[in-house]
């Protein structure tokens, strides 16, 4: 007896429809590079899985006028080979690059990691610096989230079952804003990240910041911009004093949230130098 | 449930259980032994193979999710002969090889890898190698490997 049913969804429609079945516990499979791992270890807590990772209006990448438009079954490689989003989201681009070896970028999709919302996911950072919201639809109709709503902590998000993610939209980051994304890992190749930073930033023809936004990824429950750094930084010459004190700033921010634990010692060393490092490729 | 995809380039259609991963249909059901199940969590790249041009490890996909599309194992690798191709005997002559069970892996990798970029620098090739582990040779020979069958294949007529 297989222990769960598998169909595959030729639509956006059609996915809504098998999710609100009543009386079978569907699982959303994108590209299944969380899901065949879960399954190995757990017994599976679904009746049947619902194969979207083909469904062509889950696989755009596009920009209508300042918004950009990512579908959530678009895969790591798709996203960083996408020449829209190399111009528009580099911090995206590179986030996605570090994301497992070319097997699992190959598969794993940007709903996917989003979704399954584990702290260490690359795609958040980035995602949560360009202000992405999530677009969710279901039966009952659309509904949008901003990041920091739709994750409520460590592989909790507040998706309801009979929900579908269908894309992220965010609006493009000024042009002449550089982008970057730093990640701390075991080893450099297929390696989870212990943290990380996605940053972007401006300055004026004074030299003065006047755009910045930093997200830190592996630091928080629930991802989100360290507005009180940006502030900081807004309106000042970015000076090695100014950087190294947002950097400690930032882990600040990251210890009020998660209080001292064991990883305490070494991340907040690690957040201050990433921070540091990160304004730095933006704003210097 | 039936499923239908191009298996080195010949049409299959094979029952089989919906919950199973690729590498189990390939294995259990189709008796391609070449891909291996070495941690069956993503992470060391034995049981590679190409799904329509791209690298993918065939532990992480269900069986189904492969239905239309056109895979590629170790076992459709091969020379016009029907013996090694010219990457396979690089391996060899590199000394590339020595336990062997990462190696249909590695083929596999370096034949995605030079479908999307025939002239990959180094760097390249062990970037498109991250995925892969090796526990014996240190990777120094396999890069020598893929990145002379470059070199032969782009003076090819």
């Amino acid at each position: 007896m297989p222990r769960f049913d598998y169909v595959r969804a030729g639509s956006v429609a059609e996915a809504v429809h098998l999710l609100a079945e009543p009386g079978v516990r569907s699982r959303l499979l994108a590209g299944g590079t969380d899901l065949l791992v879960y399954i190995r270890h757990e017994p599976p807590n679904f009746d049947r899985v619902v194969d979207i990772g083909r469904v062509p209006e889950l696989k755009r990448i596009e920009r209508r006028g300042d918004e950009v438009i990512i579908g959530a079954a678009v895969t790591f490689t798709e996203a960083a080979e996408s020449a829209l989003l190399q111009e528009v989201a580099p911090c995206l681009v590179e986030a996605c690059l570090t994301v497992g070896g070319p097997a699992i970028r190959n598969t794993g999709t940007l709903g996917g990691n989003v979704a399954n919302a584990a702290a260490c996911a690359d795609s958040l950072p980035p995602l949560t610096c360009l202000d992405a919201v999530a677009h969710l639809r279901s039966l009952v109709g659309e509904r949008a989230l901003p990041l920091d709503e739709l994750i409520r902590g460590a592989n909790r998000t507040a998706i309801r079952p009979d929900e579908l993610l269908t894309h992220f939209t965010f609006l493009a980051p000024p042009a002449d804003a550089r982008q970057a994304f730093i990640k701390l890992g075991r080893r450099n190749a297929q390696a989870i990240s212990r943290l990380s930073v996605a940053a972007i930033g401006r300055r004026d023809g004074q030299g003065r910041v006047d755009y910045v936004r930093l997200s830190p990824g592996a630091a928080m429950p629930v991802p989100r911009r360290l507005h009180e750094v940006e502030a900081m930084l807004l309106g000042q010459a970015p000076s090695d004093e100014l950087l190294a004190a947002a950097g400690r700033r930032s882990a600040e921010a990251m210890i009020a949230v998660t209080g001292r634990r064991w990883s305490t010692e070494y991340k907040e060393v690690a957040i201050r130098a990433l921070v540091e490092q990160a304004l730095r490729r933006v704003l210097v | 449930m039936l499923i239908e995809f191009t298996l080195n380039h010949r049409p299959v259609a094979v029952e089989a259980p919906p919950d199973i991963t690729l590498l189990t249909l390939l294995r259990d059901y189709l008796n391609l032994t070449g891909a291996k199940e070495g941690c069956s969590v993503g992470e060391c790249g034995a049981c590679a193979v190409i799904m329509d041009g791209r690298l993918v490890n065939s532990c992480l996909l269900l069986a189904p999710q492969v239905a239309g599309s056109e895979i590629i194992t170790i076992e459709g690798i091969r020379g016009p002969d029907g013996g090694p191709n010219d990457l396979q005997e690089n391996f060899i002559a590199y000394g590339a090889v020595q336990c062997g069970i990462c190696i249909p892996g590695m083929i596999m990798a370096g034949e995605a890898l030079l479908m999307h970029n025939p002239r990959p620098t180094r760097d390249e090739i062990r970037a498109a190698l991250a995925g892969n582990l090796c526990r014996c040779t240190g990777y120094q020979q396999i890069v020598d490997a893929i990145e002379a069958t470059a070199v032969q294949r782009e003076l090819l007529p």
